[in-house]
């Protein structure tokens, strides 16, 4: 999950990791806080952001309002602008680059450095020479000396060297305290007056490890994807627990385990159909979350029908049986379902269908629930059907 | 004979007491799979299925010597500590059911599965069955029939849907494992395709990966120097970037992870591609047929 270059910072200055005064852009009045000239950075997930048009430079309060009035609630790369970074802006003698994270080829964490900053870590890692990278055995943190001696390889001398060091067992800490995929510094810049400076943050943390580091949650560091906000629906999921994407189809999906979800997503595409959504509606949800999870399909003005399907494992057929019967009839939806229910508890969820068309045939006219032997793209063949 | 787990083998359930341990613990032994006691910390002395709970796994290895695969029903947070327990107390195969486990812990669990020399399978792995002898897990029986051809992938329903279309083919399977979902993973699709080919009741083996992570690039190398044929499917060409699917493992991340980058290098290196999960059993027949003519 990537933090905002700003929510980054803030954790630099937990860990003494010095960066450019600066203020986070809500109100006008915080303008008064930094001094002249800044750089104005769009917060943005994407890289480049220069060339994007999401940075730009003030000499002014004035000409900063200016600006920052521009560059709020512009959408950059598909990304919206809501919040802009003020910072000084300090005169750049020489670039560098840090960062921590994890090979997930060797399976361990390592440090990756270069006396080469400023441009993607794909463009410096063209030039292998440029690079050091010095693994770490897990567990391990980097002692002073470690630091120093990296800082020494990137070819820092005195003052400079001693306070890069220092930045490196810094940076390594916060990897290891907030249960980091990545923290990276880049650039590292060297100043005109001598100081050493992280002018941008990239931190990318473990979603799965959040409920340890509740302090970041009373930093305002909210769910999100992996990379950008969600979407009010995905919100409204994220809450109810439910994974859930939104893509751009009409064919509502309901799908069982996220596997068979990302499955079920190329299927439907292969065969020429939309998908509306990502779901996972496996891992044994109660009735209540199955019922959620149709609503939000149905409730989607863009979908059309819902292609189901249910192969019980920990995720019981006469659960979800009984989770789509009761939304049924409490719901009346117009939009069909087709799907498919196989697996554990497969015959006692068939009953639960039976009784259910028995009692209420015009309710469940719509809804069609196909048994183990028939294959699932037919099931996602019939559904695409219905949608065009 | 089949991989990892056959009618003989003893195993525990770690969390044995919670609602769904204890249903599929029922499920398992309904199966036939030699589940001998189970372990929750502070349900020392309770019953679930007649089956003893004890509260370390170090007391119940002592009651019952010959268990040697645990499988790990516990909520992520205790999954590490649970991990550790059962590859410190003697376990040589631990099936990690649990999901979203945070990364650096399975870095160590994973270091110390290495310095154990145990199998660790999982996190978010639905287990492993090797059918009409035993089932680890929570896989639906329903699924599966005996055969020859083995099974690898990284999802629950997937592993489901593959087998059960084996089966409308008139296959079957030798064992079925699900290596999880989770981003770092115990077992990787090396380690299971090197079991298979030792395997002498395994004629192929079809592989089932998904966006997320390198372990299917990884696995490729092997692939080329293997003798059975091998089958290869990858989910989520068409997902979104930088979007995690439901899985914690399932996520694009810049350019590492995407199913274009895991079929060329599954592709390059001699394995057979399936575009669709129905296109498997045929791929698999005439795999076999080949090989005899």
């Amino acid at each position: 999950m990537r933090l905002y270059e700003y929510e980054g910072k803030q954790l630099f200055k937990r860990y003494n990791i010095p960066t450019p005064n600066s203020v986070v852009v809500g109100d006008f009045s915080e303008l008064d806080k930094v001094v002249y000239p800044v750089v104005l950075k769009g917060q943005v997930f994407i890289g480049r952001r220069g060339k994007a048009g999401a940075i730009q430079f003030a000499n002014s309060k004035k000409e900063a309002e200016t600006k920052i009035k521009e560059l709020l609630g512009r959408v950059i790369h598909g990304y919206e602008v809501t919040k802009v970074l003020v910072e000084e802006k300090v005169e750049i003698d020489r670039e560098f680059y840090l960062s921590a994270t994890i090979d997930r080829t060797k399976h361990k964490p390592l440090l990756i450095v270069s006396s080469e900053g400023g441009m993607e870590i794909e463009e410096i890692a063209k030039k292998p020479d440029a690079i050091i990278k010095h693994y770490l055995e897990i567990g391990e943190r980097v002692e002073p000396y470690l630091g120093r001696s990296i800082a020494r390889k990137m070819e820092f001398k005195g003052d400079a060297m001693l306070k890069v060091g220092n930045i490196i067992v810094a940076l390594y800490n916060l990897f290891l305290d907030y249960d980091c995929k990545l923290v990276e510094i880049n650039p590292l810049v060297l100043t005109a007056d001598g100081k050493i400076i992280a002018l941008d943050s990239k931190v990318d943390l473990d979603e799965d490890a959040m409920y340890r580091h509740k302090e970041l949650m009373q930093m305002g560091i909210e769910a999100r994807h992996e990379i950008g906000e969600l979407t009010k629906r995905e919100k409204i999921a994220k809450k109810a627990g439910i994974p859930y994407v939104d893509l751009d189809g009409d064919i509502g999906v309901f799908p069982g385990g996220a596997g068979f979800g990302i499955a079920s997503i190329d299927l439907i595409k292969h065969f020429g159909g939309n998908p509306a959504n990502f779901m996972d509606s496996g891992g044994a949800p109660t009735q209540e979350r199955l019922r959620l999870m149709i609503g939000l399909l149905m409730d989607n003005p863009k979908v059309k029908v819902i292609f189901g399907a249910r192969f019980g494992g920990i995720s019981r057929c006469d659960d979800w049986a009984k989770a789509v019967v009761q939304y049924v009839l409490e719901n009346r939806p117009q939009k069909p379902m087709i799907m498919r229910m196989a697996g554990n508890m497969e015959e006692e969820g068939r009953k639960i269908f039976e009784e259910a068309i028995k009692e209420h045939s015009e309710l469940f006219k719509n809804i069609k629930v196909y048994k183990f032997d028939t294959p699932i793209e037919e099931v996602i063949k019939e559904a695409i059907k219905e949608s065009i | 004979m089949s991989i990892i787990i056959d009618e003989n083998v003893q195993v525990i359930v770690q969390g044995i007491t919670g609602r769904n341990a204890s249903l599929h613990t029922k499920f398992m032994l309904d199966y036939g799979t030699k589940v001998v006691g189970g372990v929750t910390p502070g349900k020392g002395g309770e019953k679930i299925h007649d089956l003893p709970v004890y509260d370390t796994v170090a007391e119940c290895l002592k009651e019952h010597p010959a268990a040697a695969v645990s499988s790990v029903w516990v909520p992520p947070r205790f999954a590490k500590d649970a991990i550790l327990e059962a590859i410190d107390a003697g376990i040589k195969t631990v099936v990690v059911i649990t999901e979203r486990i945070p990364v650096h812990d399975m870095l160590f669990v994973r270091k110390r599965a290495k310095e154990k020399d145990a199998l660790v399978i999982g996190g978010n792995t639905p287990g492993l069955i090797s059918p009409g002898k035993s089932l680890v897990g929570m896989l639906p029986k329903i699924a599966f029939s005996g055969g020859r051809v083995g099974t690898v992938a990284r999802s629950g329903a997937i592993t489901y849907y593959l087998a059960n279309s084996l089966n409308l083919a008139g296959m079957g399977e030798s064992t079925s494992v699900g290596l999880g979902g989770d981003p770092i993973l115990g077992a990787n699709f090396e380690d299971v395709l090197r079991l298979f080919e030792e395997d002498p009741e395994t004629d192929a083996v079809v592989m089932a990966g998904e966006i997320g992570g390198v372990y299917e690039e990884l696995a490729a190398p092997y692939i080329k120097t293997i003798k059975k044929p091998v089958v290869a499917f990858i989910a989520g060409k068409a997902a979104p970037k930088g979007k995690r699917l439901g899985h914690a493992g399932a996520i694009i991340e810049g350019n590492m992870g995407t199913a274009e980058s895991k079929v060329e290098a599954l592709k390059e290196n001699g394995a057979i591609i399936a575009e669709t999960l129905s296109e498997i059993p045929e791929l698999v027949k005439e795999a076999l047929c080949g090989k005899q003519q």
